[in-house]
Parts: C-alpha cells; structure tokens; sequence
C-alpha cells in the first residue's frame, strides 16, 4: 500500500488513516478487530493530570446522522496512565500520538515533560476543545491557546498538534496563536456542541444538557473548517476529524487539505473501518491512476483532480 | 457460600470475535409488538454463549450499531428476540425477507463466567431482557431452577407456546411477583429486564448472595473503547458492553 504513504516535515504515516482521541481509547480493545498496518497512528483517548470518572448516564443520544457524547474525559489520570497504559501502546505498530487536556498551561507542561523523557511516542495532541467537561473551551481564546503551547513547547521537542473546536472562537486566530507558539500542526474539528430533549419530559437528554456530535452530521461543518485552515496555512500539518465514515467522505477530506484523516463516530460504528477505508482508498487511487495519495492532499484547492 | 471473584479482563479474545457485514434476515415470527428473527451467513456466531450479545445495522447504513442480546446460534445462524420499537427493531419486525444487515460479535462476558456455579437461579427476565436467560436456560438447564418471564401484554405468548409467561394485563401478576412467589433461600437470582423491575429485584433481594442483574445503556462501540457505556459500580468504573453486561447486584449503587 505503498500509495497510501503520507510523507510530510512532521510525519510519515503508513496511511492518512488516524484513529482520533477518544473512541479508540489507547488502542488495546481494536487489536482483536483491526489490523494496524491500515492505521497512520493512534491518538490515545485524552489524559488529564488527575482520573477523571466520566459522566453520568447516559452518555450517548441518538442523532439523525450522528450521535451526542458526553463521555467527560474519563481516564485513569497521567501518572496512572504512565505506568499502566503507555508501555502497550508503544507496542502497538502504528505511530502514537498522545492526547493531553488540562486546566492550566503548567499542568500539561508537567505532563509533557514526563513524556519528553519517554522514547517511542511519536507526538502530542493538545486538546483545547473537549465540550464536554468545562463551560469555557479553551480552544476558542487564541491568548489562551498561546499559553497552552508555549508551555509544552518549553518542555517537549516532540511534533505538537493543537485540537481546536469547529463551532465556537476564531478559528484561524486560535490556530495562528498555536502555531506561533510553536505548534506544529493541527487536528480540526472535535465535536459540535449539541443538545437533545426528551420530547416526552421537555427535558436535556443528557445530565450536563449539551454533549458533543459527531458522525457524519459533522462533515460539513469539518470540511470548512480544514478548507479555510488549509487556504490559510498552505505548508501546516492538518489532520482533519469529522464525520468521515466511507471512503467518498475521506477523499473529500483529504482534498479539502487534510493530509491525515481521523476517524472517531467511523471506529465506534465499525471497529474494522480503516481497513475498509484504506482497501477503498488504494482502489480509488488505483482506479484514477493515481500514484500516491498525496495527489489527492488539498486537490480542492488546485482545481481539483484529472476525472479519467 | 462467596460470590466468585469478579474477573477483569473480559473473554472476548483475539479470534473469537466475528464480523459478517453481509447477514441475511432468513425467518422471523412475529407476536403483538415482539419478534422472533434469525439471521443467516453470521459464520463464527456459533461461539456465542449466553448473555453475550451483538452489534447490528442495516447494511450500509452510517448509524451506530445496536447491541442485541443473543437468543439462540445454529450453523451460521443467529436467533435475536426483538421488542418492535425504535427504527431497527421495527424494521426487522418489517423489513421483507433477504434484508441485509452488518453484524459483528459476539461481545461481553458471558453469564456462565460471572455467576457462582455452585447454585441454582431464578431466572427473571422482563420483554426482550428474555432473550438472554432463555439461551442459559437451553444451554445449562443444571443452573436453572425456575424461568420467570413478565409482559406488559399478551403478544410474545405465540411466540413462546412451551412456556409459561407472566402477562400483567391478563394475570394482574408482574414477573417480580411470580419471582417472590418461586424463590426460596438458597437459590439465586439472574434479572434481565427493564430499570424497574431490576429495582424492585434489587429492593429485595440486594443482601441474598448470588444475585445478579444484566444492565443496558446505549452503546457506541461494543468493544470497550468508546466509554459510552461506563457506569460507576463499587469496585470502581466498569463498561457494561466489556466488563458486563450481567453484574452483582450488590456491586450496582442505584440497586443498593
């Protein structure tokens, strides 16, 4: 699958598939269905510096084209995490992407130094944009964003991506405050603050009233924004995450300027999707006479591709 | 006699597991608002046990799965006992014959594994919450001391002609009744069925050893990666799709 190669300053990545944070978890329960030479790399589900138990249920509603989460982050907490879980990730033959959240800058630096001595972790997502555990989404303030990654930066040298939200603050702002902080990349969009009421009660569905959405009702709203940040940052790292569950819907992400995929709703409907998408993709690139996918990486902004 | 250690790590192991993104709806008898339907070309179901259960969607369709509990495995065949509500359920109550579905399973740990061996059970189960004490009971009938299946109405009777089933609209009785009337010290419970039959079992019998209660919630993912299924129990958070589904009564909360 040698066409399926992405090869960027950051990365290379045995295909644009990326397991996003969350559905995934740290990668074990997958082994039993997946074969990670589909994969590009895993994005553990999101450490913060202590356990953190989830929310109450229920934590996923139904949605006409998706589904509302409200997991609350939960995991077992850094230090927990470190002894527990990273020695089976690092054995897991993909890239590894690590996942931080936290609450203020010198907890995720503390977490990234830790992690700077740690060999076999490929880099670090920030995720600035969780819905679903404060009020306030970190993500959506570009002075705030600074300061998230300057503190890692000052403590890490790994490839940095920053998790930004699709569907509130700046955008382009967050992102440019990232990348001037000395980001590296960046993973748009998580999911889209939603809300469901029990039309029975007239009451949220869920006990912290709004969650998160994804699944393909999110496409759209992902592909603008991968769209605008790729016009925006011509030469950055995207990993572009929304609603991408077949093989139509990663190729439109890929050429709206991804140069990864993530995948999160696609892997908790199919475990076995990246095998599909990646049997699908090599087959679509075969079928055009495509060599490698990287002709397919932000087509959408050179006109397209050649329709044999 | 002590409750068994409650194993961690679940059995659905590397190899056990199946996908069939091609099953066929084959037969299915239908009863007032219940049905009764097999799948076919579902190779490797067999190795389904009772209390396991399995994910399923209509073939091509981008929703999330929905876990149904299996009733009954034959060669390549999958039997499920399906309550018609809610879009897929309806749909497999209406969809015509050859209609094809995308399953894959089977998932949790089975009943055999969490229970105490050394006992006899009550079985007591409430609408589709049968399914899985229905495959104990043909699989380890030695386990079983009585069957206690409750109804709101009459519609799975022609589904179930051999059994007795406890129908509250004709019998004023509800299957938590029919259990106070069969169970007697000794002897363990096994509930699958509706919050609130689970919690007048739990009301009751919380401080008897060896009763158990099978717990839903909407699942994402069916293999224990997505957390959508965690709920806090006293030995700390535990996913219902992996480390369940069939937990002790005295481990749940809400049930003590």
């Amino acid at each position: 699958m040698a066409a399926l190669t992405v090869r960027t300053a950051l990365f290379e990545l045995a295909t644009p598939i990326v397991l996003a944070s969350g559905p995934a978890a740290f990668g074990q329960e997958l082994l039993e269905a997946l074969d990670y030479a589909t994969v590009g790399a895993l994005t553990t589900k999101t450490v913060t510096p202590r356990p953190l138990p989830g929310n109450p249920q229920p934590r996923l509603v139904d949605c006409p084209c998706g589904v509302l989460n409200s997991i609350g982050l939960e995991n077992p907490g850094f230090d927990r995490f470190v002894e527990a879980s990273l020695s089976a990730i690092l054995d897991l033959p993909t890239r590894r992407i690590v996942s931080l959240a936290a609450e203020r800058p010198e907890e995720v630096a503390r977490m990234a130094a830790r992690l700077a001595g740690i060999e076999g972790i490929d880099g670090l997502e920030l995720n600035l944009s969780c819905p679903n555990v404060d009020d306030v989404v970190i993500g959506s303030d570009p002075t705030i964003v600074g300061s998230f990654v300057r503190a890692v930066r000052s403590e890490i040298e790994r490839p940095l991506l920053v998790k930004l939200p699709g569907d509130t603050g700046p955008l382009i702002a967050s992102a440019d405050a990232a990348l001037a902080a000395g980001a590296n990349g960046l993973t748009l969009i998580n999911s889209v603050r939603g809300l469901r009421i029990d039309h029975r009660v007239g009451r949220p569905m869920l006990h912290r009233k709004t969650g998160g959405l994804s699944g393909p009702a999110i496409l759209p709203v992902a592909l603008a924004r991968v769209y605008e940040a790729r016009r925006a940052f011509p030469e950055t790292f995207i990993v572009g995450t929304g609603g991408v569950t077949d093989v139509e819907s990663l190729i439109e992400m890929l050429a709206a300027g991804a140069d990864a995929v993530g995948i999160g709703y696609g892997i908790m409907a199919n475990p076995r999707l990246p095998m599909d998408l990646a049997a699908g993709l090599a087959g679509w690139l075969a079928e055009r006479r495509l060599a490698s996918v990287e002709d397919v990486i932000g087509a959408a902004h050179r006109g397209g591709f050649v329709v044999p | 006699m002590e409750t068994r250690t409650k194993r961690r790590t679940a059995p659905t192991r590397s190899g056990s597991v199946f996908s069939a993104p091609n099953a066929t709806l084959v037969e299915r008898q239908r009863g007032e608002g219940y049905a009764r339907v097999w799948l076919a070309g579902v190779d490797g179901v067999r190795s389904a046990r009772p209390g396991q259960f399995i994910m399923m969607r209509r073939l091509g369709s981008p929703a999330l799965p929905r876990a149904f509990s299996v009733l009954g495995v034959g060669p390549g065949r999958v039997e499920l006992f399906v309550k018609l509500d809610g879009l897929l359920r309806e749909l497999l109550g209406s969809a015509p014959l050859g209609t094809r579905f995308e399953l894959r399973g089977p998932y949790g740990v089975p009943y055999e594994e969490r229970i105490d061996p050394g006992r006899r059970y009550v079985l007591v189960g409430g609408g589709s919450g049968a399914a899985p004490l229905l495959f104990l009971h043909e699989r380890r009938p030695d386990l079983v001391s009585d069957l206690v299946l409750g109804f709101r109405h009459g519609g799975a009777d022609d589904l179930f002609p051999a059994l007795d089933l406890v129908v509250e609209a004709t019998s004023c009785q509800r299957a938590s009744d029919r259990l106070a009337d069969v169970w007697r010290p000794g002897l363990g419970i096994v509930g699958c069925g509706p919050e609130p039959m689970l919690r007048t079992v739990g009301a009751r019998y919380r401080d008897e050893p060896a009763v158990y209660v099978s717990l839903e919630a909407r699942l994402g993912c069916g293999i224990g990666s997505c957390l959508g299924c965690s709920i806090p129990t006293a030995h700390g958070t535990r996913r219902i799709c992996r480390d369940g589904p069939l937990f002790a009564c005295s481990e749940i909360p809400w049930l003590r």
